[in-house]
């Protein structure tokens, strides 16, 4: 009998209450360690289709009479239209519809950013939509800028109150610490700059609409599309077998997909809309600059007494204040601490969720001030953070679900003690260290998920979900998964995903959520059709159902005997077995969380500020791993996005006009090949016993949140010098080293 | 693209002034898609430009590749160097030499269109505004700097450019803007560089900061090219043209804006290293 529970949810931190159905017969935990498919490196099932072009995005599709639609941006940083008279794009050449303010609820007469879409034109060809924006008479009424998050919480412009904390007494603790430190630290704005750019393809069959789309969430979009266009959630069909990345950016539907659905529907064609990467950079999302004001006190063993931050987040004309306090909240059993969140409402671009949001730019200061501190009290910044670990949740007192972070930093002793060795090695200019930085963020998944598994008589099986793979592998994992549980050889199992028509609800992919949310779904479908095969084999060759279990795609029996699969299937001829699945609630009154350590070794040329990081290793626990070469991959990913962020990306803005000056990927600098350290990857792979029945969590997002304060960390490490702004750019590495001399030179 | 013809002219004594001449296209398709260029016509100069390096090393062709150059066994030093620190492999397979000498500086202004001076606006706009990757020689009245890595060992390599109308030494090729004339270059419309002729030193070297390992543009670049006792310096990415240093000691006249102090302290520290490197 389906079983109704109350359950708790998470989304990066973020907590609410929902229904959910449990299975009634839980399955077994998998023994530890790598088993026959799971836990051992696949290839990409789909990675020669991609590799061969053969894959098809979003942007490869072309439909038979689709139309282009082009945005008229706002070109100020804060103006309102007094006029605008869209006629003459009319009359342009392949035009067949054109947009305003009214006409779709996207389109807005007050911008308040540049890049704020105002009007859109479909054409038969993208560069006549282009042309015919170039015609649209507009009228602008410029109003204020507002760009400094500094200024706009001075001015009480925020974008939500003020989010505050504490626990214990602050005072008390920084009265009673031995040794005080307290600084500033900055992270700039940066952009996800996914290989794919935002977009969609929308098209109207009768009174239903189907969006092709780049999405994180098929099942977020084909909600809130129906919802804001008043249709039954049945009518929409949402589809993204294959995506170029999102990191976050892509887990609501877009403007652009309302301004396609809105040109489909007048024009009775179907109609792309898709962001160039200049609109990419403008206008499809940020990862906030902060300024954290951060302060901590200890006793001279290095015993936390109290932590203290003030973090201004430069969140734009919309979007999220993202928790950039949380690890200082929840890192460190330190019995004191209080923080404020202070999210600025600014005339820029709205930020959005970006890999680990809060948490990156949080883990920075938080992680540097540790280093700044373990400096002052002259100890070891491993034996600090040893000394502060948490034995449940500092926040709720809640007990972990799994926490190895005292063996993730074991682990991390061979890379620690390298530091010697890689110091001796400094030469000339070029100053060698090494530092570290301890990771911690959700990726716990959660209900509701489902998946289907489908055997056929051939002795293959399919999984059928609506889930997406936004590019990270997941496709691999849960074909996987599946073919465990049902004793197949990878390659026997295909995973249909990517369309809401073809399978069941599946959860979105953002807050290292996929594997985990999908992973026991999917377990659950293929042990139901195994559990099935089992039953029609003990009747077929009258064996006991005990007996019989499936290996090696056969059916194996303990006295020896075996059957070939398809030779059990095979009796059906037609006929399929149907499994389904569900994933079942997260354990009740836990806290399922992430933790792990990152070693960063860098060279510094101190007179030139040039810094190379020449070797990260990753230590991570997100409980078992089910495929450890796209594991690495995503570390090795999140290892080199955030090198970008350490190095070499921001976001500039014209102080003059607010209008952005890196939206081309040649300003706007990513790290390339030439960037990229030796990476070496230790996943614990411990299954979280508490968790579901494959006690697996989520890697999206771990491996970029401790890569800014460990790189941060060495530097200070080789060089003497407090590095405390995002990124490291030659002017403030050089800065940077000239006050430590300055500083030297006054002792 | 706004251009809407292509012409492929017989030969050099065909061209006219009206089309722009387009060889490996990595800067100029960009300009004219960008709007930045304005060109009824491109004129495919491919076939007739000289292509190859002779002479030792030190007659390079207009037409010679970035990735040619770069793998060139013959080329000074700085040269080479200069050739392999630039823009991506990519690029360098289809950017010619002579192509590389005339790029537009990479002032996010100028690119974004913004109505800077370059533009003929009345005042450059990144003197107060974002600079970080500006000038910090001839700051007035445009603070751009100029990209080419290429051209600051070529005019440490002493190169005279030979085109279709003149032989120039390469410093000529340059100019900084005026109130009536915006240009950075000498070229005339419809004038072509053909060839470059260096003289062969006895050591070059091309030593770039830049803000990643590959595919940036220099914040500075020096080239160093020593012949006998003298050794002539130039710099890329510090002024609105590639910019020769008479002596070590002329960076203490630079004139950096407020967020480009950095360059003449990373341009000191080359330029020590780079006559070390040649001595």
């Amino acid at each position: 009998m389906a079983r109704l529970i109350r359950t708790e949810k998470e989304v990066e931190g973020r907590y609410t209450e929902q229904w959910v159905v449990v299975e009634e017969d839980p399955l077994d935990r998998w023994p530890e360690g790598p088993l026959e498919v799971v836990g051992r490196p696949a290839a990409r099932v789909d990675g020669l289709q991609r590799a061969r072009g053969e894959a098809r995005y979003t942007a490869d599709l072309a439909l038979p009479g689709m139309l282009h639609a082009a945005v008229l941006r706002s070109p100020h940083a804060h103006a309102r239209v007094r006029r605008l008279d869209l006629a003459p794009a009319l009359e342009a050449p392949g035009v067949r519809a054109a947009v305003g303010p009214g006409d779709c609820s996207v389109l807005v007469e007050e911008a308040g950013y540049q890049g704020a879409p105002v009007a859109a034109v479909a054409a038969d060809t993208f560069s006549e939509a282009q042309a015919a924006l170039a015609r649209i008479r507009v009228e602008w009424e410029v109003l204020e800028r507002l760009l400094d998050p500094e200024e706009a919480v001075a001015r009480g412009e925020l974008i939500e109150e003020a989010s505050r904390y504490e626990r214990g007494d602050v005072e008390r603790g920084l009265a009673g610490a031995d040794v005080l430190v307290e600084a500033e630290y900055r992270t700039a704005t940066v952009l996800h700059n996914a290989l794919e750019t935002h977009q969609a393809v929308c098209e109207w069959e009768g009174d239903g609409l189907t969006v092709y789309v780049s999405t994180q969430w098929i099942w977020g979009v084909r909600k809130d599309v129906a919802k804001r266009l008043g249709l039954p959630p049945d009518k929409v069909r949402v589809v993204c077998e294959y995506m170029g990345g999102g990191f976050g950016a892509k887990n609501d539907p877009g403007d652009h997909t309302y301004v396609a659905a809105e040109l489909a529907r007048r024009t009775g064609r179907p109609v792309r809309c898709a962001l160039t990467r200049r609109e990419e950079n403008l206008a499809s999302g940020n990862r906030h600059a902060t300024v954290q004001r951060l302060r901590a006190g200890a006793k001279a063993d290095g015993t936390l007494t109290a932590l203290e931050g003030e973090f201004t987040m430069a969140v734009g004309w919309d979007g999220f204040v993202s928790s950039t306090a949380g690890p200082m909240k929840m890192l460190y059993g330190c019995e004191n601490v209080r923080t404020v969140e202070l999210g600025a409402k600014l005339t820029t671009g709205p930020n959005d969720a970006f890999r680990a949001p809060g948490f990156v730019e949080g883990t920075f200061g938080l992680e540097c001030l540790l280093d700044e501190l373990a400096a002052k009290l002259e100890l070891d910044p491993l034996v600090l953070r040893r000394r502060n670990g948490a034995e449940a949740d500092p926040v709720n007192g809640r007990p972990f679900s799994a926490k190895n972070l005292a063996e993730c930093y074991r682990r991390a002793e061979p890379h620690w003690a390298r530091r010697e060795a890689v110091r001796a090695r400094s030469e000339g200019p070029w100053r060698r260290g090494v530092g570290l930085a301890s990771q911690i963020w959700y990726g716990g998944g959660g209900p509701p998920s489902y998946a289907w598994v489908r055997v056929g008589s051939d002795g293959r099986a399919s999984v059928l979900t609506a889930m997406q793979d936004i590019g990270t592998g997941t496709r691999t994992a849960m074909a996987q998964i599946a073919a465990e549980e049902l004793g197949l050889p990878l390659e026997r199992v295909s995973v249909s995903l990517g369309d809401s028509s073809r399978g069941p609800y599946a959860a979105i992919s953002a807050g290292s959520s996929t594997t985990p949310s999908m992973g026991p779904a999917v377990r659950a479908a293929a042990a139901d059709a195994a559990r099935q095969i089992v039953e029609i084999a003990a009747q077929r060759f009258e064996v006991e159902q005990r007996v019989l279990s499936l290996r090696g795609g056969r059916l194996v029996s303990e006295d020896g005997a075996s059957w070939a699969l398809e030779d059990v299937t095979g009796l059906l001829e037609d006929g399929q077995i149907l499994g389904k699945g569900s994933r079942g609630p997260n354990p009740t009154g836990m806290r399922v969380l992430t933790f792990g350590v990152q070693v960063a070794e860098v060279a510094v040329d101190v007179e030139t500020g040039e810094v190379r990081v020449e070797r990260i290793a990753a230590i991570h626990d997100v409980g078992r791993v089910v495929n450890p070469l796209g594991a690495s991959s995503q570390v090795e990913g999140g290892i080199i996005q955030g090198i970008g962020h350490t190095l070499s990306e921001q976001r500039l803005l014209d102080p003059g006009s607010g209008r952005a000056l890196t939206v081309t990927l040649d300003a706007y600098k990513l790290p390339t090949i030439a960037d990229v350290p030796e990476i070496v990857t230790d996943l614990l792979d411990v299954p979280d016993a508490h968790l579901t029945s494959l006690g697996s969590k989520g890697l999206g997002e771990p491996p970029i949140i401790p890569t800014a304060a460990a790189i941060t960390n060495a530097i200070r490490d080789a060089t003497g010098a407090d590095v405390r702004s995002l990124p490291i750019t030659r002017e403030e590495m050089l800065r940077a080293l000239r006050e430590a001399r300055e500083r030297a030179f006054a002792l | 693209m706004s251009a809407r013809s292509l012409s492929r002219p017989a030969s050099l004594e065909a061209l006219d002034e009206t089309g722009v001449p387009l060889a490996g296209g990595t800067e100029l398709v960009p300009l004219v898609r960008d709007g930045l260029v304005e060109a009824e016509t491109l004129v495919d100069v491919r076939p007739l430009l000289p292509r190859g390096i002779e002479a030792g090393g030190t007659s390079i062709g207009a037409g010679t590749t970035l990735a040619d150059v770069e793998h060139s066994g013959e080329v000074p030093n700085a040269l080479r160097e200069a050739c392999r620190l630039a823009a991506s492999p990519q690029l360098r397979a289809m950017g010619t030499i002579g192509g590389n000498l005339l790029q537009a500086t990479r002032c996010w202004y100028w690119r974004l269109a913004f109505p800077c001076y370059l533009h003929g606006g009345d005042r450059c706009l990144a003197r107060e505004g974002e600079h970080r990757e500006h000038a910090i020689f001839a700051v007035e009245p445009c603070a751009s700097a100029h990209p080419s890595d290429p051209a600051a060992a070529l005019l440490a390599l002493g190169a005279v450019v030979e085109t279709t109308r003149r032989r120039l030494p390469l410093a000529e090729l340059y100019r900084l803007p005026t109130e009536d004339d915006r240009s950075l270059t000498t070229l005339a419309g419809g004038e072509l560089i053909l060839r470059l002729q260096l003289e062969e030193p006895d050591a070059s070297v091309y030593l770039k900061a830049m803000d990643r390992q590959r595919w940036s543009f220099p914040l500075v670049g020096v080239a160093a090219a020593r012949y006998g006792k003298e050794t002539r310096l130039a710099l890329a990415g510090v002024a609105p043209i590639p910019w020769a240093l008479g002596s070590p000691a002329d960076l203490d006249a630079a004139t950096p804006l407020p967020g480009t102090g950095y360059k003449v302290e990373i341009a000191r520290v080359l330029v020590d290293r780079a006559l070390a490197a040649v001595s």
